[in-house]
């Protein structure tokens, strides 16, 4: 793609997409703001937005992009209080919580099978794999 | 008349482009050389490519991705016919004078980038796990038999224990992935797994990876290929090229 005798055959692999899962599609918001938010050459220009609000904005992008996870070891987590962000993960974890304590309830009142429970509260412990 | 600036989209060699076409809001692609470097550059309105109407406009999705769309855009139809090193999004000059300032400024770092890029391309491999399985058995009958909260809490202990080695079998395989494409590339960059709010896709992304490849060569895509056809019980994506966005940057000489 250098030289301009190059340039056709390269125009036309630009439009090729090479999946076996995918039809062609347009590319994706997360892959082209992934792209020209953070990456590519950074460079002054005169038009700067107070660098602060630049921060959140980059903040707030980068959890639409990057992975919550990574957000939560940055120490970052008031997107959960954000209405427009925050999931309902934290209602389901008390909910699941609740649940597991009205079975563990109904199970002690049936001795019939009381080692299942014993052994699952080892679950805790289970390393968190699920994304 | 509302001020306007001149926005930068990328920087290509002087002479290898001529930027055809329009750019933002329908503005005609402007070249402005230094010393054999070429910034291609649109007029923006600063009502709209301000501080304040950045500010503004950045927190708006919609309107970011009609902007990024359009950035893109102008970029890939420049990789299409010689190097490109992309400027990230909103980078904005008051006039073409500027422009050739920063042009002359960052002279030396821009030539580098552009050398790195040369003749290459980005591909970006991701591979997926579905986690549709999981949910089906999830999805189980509530009995109310006595002993049945035992059975279900087994049944789900089993569960966490089966998926956790999904889990480790499909992290290796991201592992594994991620190695046949470094091996076929010029450099690499292991890219932020996407949140699936923003993708739509419900599959769990294990591999972002991004691989710079000298355009031509088909042993890269033929590798990831192969890799493919022996793990079809995996879900990987190959988009490209791109242009290379994850491997232009302004390194200290």
């Amino acid at each position: 793609m250098t030289e301009p005798g190059d340039s056709v055959p390269t125009a036309r692999a630009y439009a090729t997409p090479m999946s076996r899962a995918a039809a062609p599609q347009p590319a994706n918001l997360a892959d082209i703001l992934e792209r020209v938010l953070d990456k590519g050459i950074i460079i002054a220009g005169d038009i700067q937005v107070n660098l602060l609000e630049i921060e959140l904005l980059t903040i707030r992008i980068r959890l639409l992009v990057a992975s919550v996870d990574k957000a939560q070891e940055m120490g970052i987590d008031w997107w959960r209080n954000d209405p427009m962000l925050s999931t309902k993960s934290k209602q389901l974890a008390d909910e699941n919580r609740e649940l597991r304590s009205r079975i563990e309830e109904l199970e002690s009142g049936d001795s019939s099978s009381s080692s299942g429970s014993g052994s699952s509260r080892s679950r805790s412990t289970r390393k968190q794999a699920d994304g | 008349m509302a001020e306007t600036g001149c926005y930068l989209y990328a920087v290509t060699r002087a002479g290898t482009t001529s930027p055809e076409g329009t750019g933002l809001r329908g503005a005609p692609l402007v070249a402005v050389e230094d010393r054999g470097l070429t910034a291609v550059v649109s007029e923006v309105d600063l009502t709209e490519f301000g501080e304040d109407g950045l500010r503004r406009h950045m927190e708006d999705l919609a309107w970011l991705e009609e902007v990024a769309r359009a950035h893109d855009d102008v970029v890939r139809r420049l990789a299409a016919v010689g190097a490109v090193a992309p400027l990230r999004l909103a980078t904005i000059c008051l006039d073409e004078d500027a422009v050739r300032a920063r042009l002359g400024e960052w002279h030396a770092e821009l030539d580098a980038a552009l050398q790195r890029v040369e003749g290459r391309a980005e591909w970006s491999v991701k591979l997926y796990v579905d986690r549709a399985d999981a949910a089906e058995q999830a999805k189980e009958r509530v009995s109310r038999e006595p002993g049945a909260g035992a059975a279900y809490l087994r049944r789900k202990q089993t569960e966490s224990q089966r998926r956790q080695e999904a889990n480790q079998q499909a992290a290796d395989a991201a592992e594994d992935l991620h190695s046949v494409a470094v091996h076929h590339a010029v450099a690499s960059r292991r890219l932020q797994p996407q949140d699936p709010r923003l993708t739509g896709d419900t599959g769990t992304m294990l591999l972002n990876g991004a691989y710079l490849v000298p355009v031509g060569d088909d042993t890269f895509a033929q590798a990831v290929e192969a890799f493919t056809t022996a793990h079809p019980d995996l879900r990987v994506v190959v988009q490209g090229p791109w242009p290379p966005y994850s491997f232009a940057s302004l390194e200290p000489q």
